[in-house]
């Protein structure tokens, strides 16, 4: 019974990323942390950056791909969207993962750096060539730069996390 | 040279094809699915509408419940900044008393006058229009889109295009419409645009978002200057907005003409949506 409840605890724990994903999705997120018309972030491209580079176990792309779907409805983008961008960010995260041998922060940070804008300007290309919404690039620019600017940040804690998981698992 | 592209090319399709640790699908065959996706959302056809109006308002429902807590700490946050600056804005209320108490002679001789007016024309009309009341279920400020998702939908009569006011004045047009709920397009979002009338001039302009919480006013004629007191009405010359509705105030900000909205649209939480505008003997 004891070691039944360690493991479902255990479980939960790494489903912890997962469960962040889809929560800031579905919820408010980017309109809580949307101020002054300046200061916004992609929190979705830091965990999957950080999470499919480091750990590919803890998020499935099948659930990067339905956390874009998600975004899509809520954000009244066109179906499939979000879903490419997340997609791109999960490649350049894989190809960095199957091409580097020992990472670094500095190493993630700065191809980081190549995902964010792969993934923006991708969606920026779709809105722009296949709908009729209009976006303020510039808007688009400060939520890639505070996204770069954060990502060490949040690398710090999702390191933690990731000590503790391990801590939980293998003590 | 040869050796490095040929890494890349590895590294690649290893990245798209493999499906790694506890990875049911291979992010290639995900990309081509989105694809598909994206193509059958932009196609018009009736029943990926209806799918995606079912899918719209099941994650409206979980996104309302599941974004209470944010909102929830957002809303305590406002409260103690607000708590903060108490007493500075006990200052400017006091202030904004005495003034108010000077103009409360004026305004009660100009109403008097005003209503006299009103009984020799005419005037004195009621709201013009048939409404359904609704609640705002979520606020959207994204860099792509400023929205708000209301929770009334085709179920209320609510169609593509109608009007939504707050507090008697204009807020946004409806442009999604799904059963239970519907998507407003607030004024200041970048793709609201909407054809005015500026009083007492009779100016016709366009009123554009510009993803700030002013609109400006676009095709003005060349000799207008604002005076102080343009008020912004819709035109209805697009045929769908109802002419007449109240939106805001002519100021000039950045040599730009702007309106300065009557109800603020980042503050709005109910709101009444224009079904049809009464004929004159039923406003009355």
């Amino acid at each position: 019974m004891a070691l039944n409840i360690k493991i479902i605890k255990e479980s939960l724990l790494r489903l912890g990323p997962l469960i962040l994903l889809i929560y800031i999705c579905v919820s408010e997120f980017h309109t809580q942390f949307y101020y002054w018309k300046i200061f916004s972030f992609n929190l979705q491209f830091i965990i999957i950056y950080y999470w499919i580079l480091r750990d590919p176990s803890i998020l499935g792309y099948g659930f990067v791909f339905l956390c874009g779907i998600i975004n899509d409805v809520i954000l009244s983008l066109p179906l499939g969207t979000s879903p490419l961008s997340y997609l791109f960010v999960s490649l350049v995260a894989a190809y960095v993962r199957n091409a580097t041998v020992r990472s670094t922060l500095f190493t993630d940070w700065f191809t980081f750096v190549v995902a964010i804008l792969g993934g923006n300007m991708l969606t920026y290309f779709l809105i722009k060539n296949f709908t009729e919404m209009q976006t303020e690039y510039t808007s688009v620019f400060y939520d890639s730069m505070f996204t770069f600017i954060l990502y060490p940040f949040f690398w710090g804690i999702f390191e933690l996390y990731k000590r503790f998981i391990g801590l939980r698992i293998y003590d | 040279m040869a050796t490095s592209r040929d890494d890349f090319g590895i590294a690649i399709r290893s990245a798209l094809l493999q499906r790694g640790a506890k990875q049911k699908f291979s992010l290639f065959v995900l990309i081509l699915i989105s694809i598909v996706i994206f193509a059958v959302d932009n196609t018009e056809i009736k029943p990926v509408k209806v799918l995606r109006s079912l899918i719209n308002d099941s994650i409206y429902r979980v996104s309302a419940i599941s974004s209470s807590p944010l909102r929830f700490a957002s809303g305590t946050k406002d409260f103690f900044v607000k708590h903060i600056f108490i007493y500075e804005e006990n200052e400017q209320l006091k202030t904004e008393i005495a003034e108010l108490k000077k103009q409360k002679f004026n305004t009660s001789y100009l109403e008097t006058e005003n209503k006299q007016l009103q009984e020799v024309v005419e005037l004195d009309k009621k709201l013009a229009f048939t409404t359904v009341g609704a609640k705002i279920m979520l606020d959207k400020n994204s860099p792509y889109l400023n929205s708000a998702i209301i929770n009334k939908g085709s179920n209320a009569g609510i169609k593509l295009g109608m009007p939504v006011l707050s507090k008697g004045h204009l807020v946004g047009r409806i442009v999604e419409v799904n059963y239970i709920s519907s998507r407003i397009l607030l004024l200041n979002d970048l793709n609201s645009k909407i054809p005015v009338v500026i009083s007492p001039s009779g100016d016709q302009a366009i009123l554009s978002g510009i993803g700030k919480l002013k609109p400006s006013l676009e095709y003005l004629p060349e000799n207008f200057y604002p005076g102080d007191n343009n008020l912004v009405y819709t035109s209805g010359k697009d045929g769908v907005l109802v002419p007449g509705i109240s939106i805001g105030k002519v100021l000039m900000e950045d040599d730009r003409m702007k309106v300065k909205l009557f109800t603020d649209p980042t503050q709005i939480f109910l709101v009444n949506v224009v079904l049809e505008q009464q004929t004159d003997l039923e406003a009355m």
